[in-house]
This record gives structure tokens, C-alpha cells and sequence, in this order.
């Protein structure tokens, strides 16, 4: 079964919100300041089993020593998110295939 | 037919339920099918605003639309822009679709409401209508009347 990150962030605890109610230049940037590898996807890019909301190029912080990466969450009423989990090394070449230059 | 998706941001804004409605009338009026994407908090304001449905036939929710949607689905994209997630979603759903967009962006902070045409004249090449308001739809219906005679030139 494919990894899907709305059921994921209901359903564990060992992620971190690293920024929260924000805007998504802000999550952006934090993403690029603590991540020590970025790769940028498309708008609308499907990751970890959804689409990725934002302004392209859309960052998503990869720590390949501590196994987790950084991505932006968007919701309608709540604003953006950035939040720090834990991906298996398989999910983090899918998302290393899907990226674009900057 | 031709389809159009109206794309709803949060309805805290007190003009965006009768926008939509008023959009979804002009837009059947057009010849367009129209399609309403929301969250549910939005889609329950139009439920009681529109209760026969004589305006807005058809909803979805806007999460399971944008997993599900795919460039060519529609003609017509009309994005209510009115927060910063409301700018990413439009943004997503624009370059998803890479159709004709138009982002209704209203606000009452003139600085947010120039963040915000900023934003998503950077980052697509939709047509802006743009108006500072709240309460008040007029000022936004005014300009969105003149963006549809332009489209239908």
C-alpha cells in the first residue's frame, strides 16, 4: 500500500511541526534555511499520496542522515505548515525523480 | 459544454458565499457547466444559501477534487483568492489545469491585497481581478462583470 500523508498525520506522532498558521513564502523559507538538501517539485506534484499545494518551485527539505524530509501543508482556513517526518529511503526517490530545477 | 471550476478559499470572508453564487449564475448564464470546489465550511454556506440549487448544481470538496483532477478537466478556472493558502491553492489548481484562469482576489488590507496580486501575477499568467472589500461584494462584482465581457470577447 502507498504512503498517504493526510492519514499519516492523523494516525502518528513522530513528526514535528516546525512552523504552523503561516504563510507559504514563510514554510518556504524555513525549509531552506534547516534543510541540508532541497529539491524542488511543480505545483500540484503528488507526494507521499498527495498533491503539494503551493507557489512553484515548491521546496521539500531532504536530511538523508536523519531520514526525514520538510514539506509545505496547506489547508483553506488554516494556512501553511512545515513539517519535519520520517520517509523510507524508496518514497525518497520518488520524490528525488519528480524534481525540477529551481 | 463548456466546464468551469470555481475554486473557494475559506469563507471567513463575509463576500465570498454570495460571490460564488453570483459567479456560478453568470457563468450557467455564459453556457458553462459550473463546479464548485470547497471545503466544507464553505460548501455549507452555499447549501443554505442555495438550498434548491438553482444556482449552484454541482459541489465538491476541494481536497478529493484537486487529488483527482487533471490538466484539460475543465475550460475555466475562477479562483477566489482572499488568504495566503488561498493563493496556494489557486496557484495549484492553475498550473494542474494550465487552462484560462481568472483569481477574483479581494481583501480589505490594501498590503495583503497587493501581496496577494503579486503572488499570483509571479507565478501564473491567470487574469487578475483584484478589489478591496469585505462586506461589501459590490466593488468585486463590479470588476468580475467587466473580466466576463472581456472573456466573451
Amino acid at each position: 500500500m502507498s504512503f498517504c500523508l493526510e492519514t499519516y498525520l492523523q494516525q502518528s506522532d513522530d513528526y514535528e511541526i516546525l512552523l504552523s498558521r503561516a504563510g507559504f513564502k514563510d514554510c518556504a523559507k524555513i525549509i531552506e534555511e534547516k534543510s541540508p538538501e532541497i529539491v524542488y517539485v511543480k505545483a500540484g506534484e503528488k507526494i507521499l499520496g498527495v498533491r503539494l499545494i503551493g507557489i512553484p518551485p515548491i521546496p521539500i527539505g531532504v536530511d538523508e542522515e536523519k531520514g526525514t524530509i520538510i514539506l509545505t501543508y496547506t489547508k483553506p482556513c488554516y494556512g501553511t505548515a512545515a513539517i519535519e517526518l520520517p520517509v523510507d529511503s524508496e518514497e525518497l526517490d520518488k520524490i528525488k525523480s519528480v524534481a525540477i530545477e529551481k | 459544454m463548456k466546464k468551469a471550476l470555481i475554486l473557494l478559499g475559506c469563507p471567513e470572508s463575509p463576500a465570498q458565499t454570495p460571490m460564488a453564487v453570483y459567479a456560478a449564475y453568470k457563468l450557467t448564464d455564459m453556457g458553462y457547466d459550473v463546479t464548485i470546489a470547497s471545503n466544507p465550511a464553505a460548501m455549507r454556506l452555499l447549501d443554505v444559501s442555495d438550498p434548491e440549487e438553482q444556482y449552484v448544481n454541482n459541489k465538491i470538496d476541494l481536497e478529493s477534487c484537486l487529488e483527482n483532477l487533471n490538466e484539460g478537466d475543465y475550460d475555466l478556472l475562477l479562483g477566489f483568492v482572499h488568504k495566503d493558502a488561498a493563493v496556494a491553492f489557486f496557484v495549484t489548481f492553475y498550473h494542474v489545469l494550465n487552462t484560462k484562469s481568472i483569481a477574483l482576489i479581494f481583501e480589505k488590507d490594501p498590503s495583503q491585497l497587493e501581496d496577494f496580486e503579486k503572488q499570483v501575477s509571479e507565478s501564473t499568467e491567470a487574469q487578475i481581478v483584484s478589489a478591496k472589500a469585505y462586506h461589501n461584494p459590490t466593488p468585486i462584482r463590479v470588476k468580475f462583470d467587466r473580466a466576463l465581457e472581456q472573456l466573451e470577447d
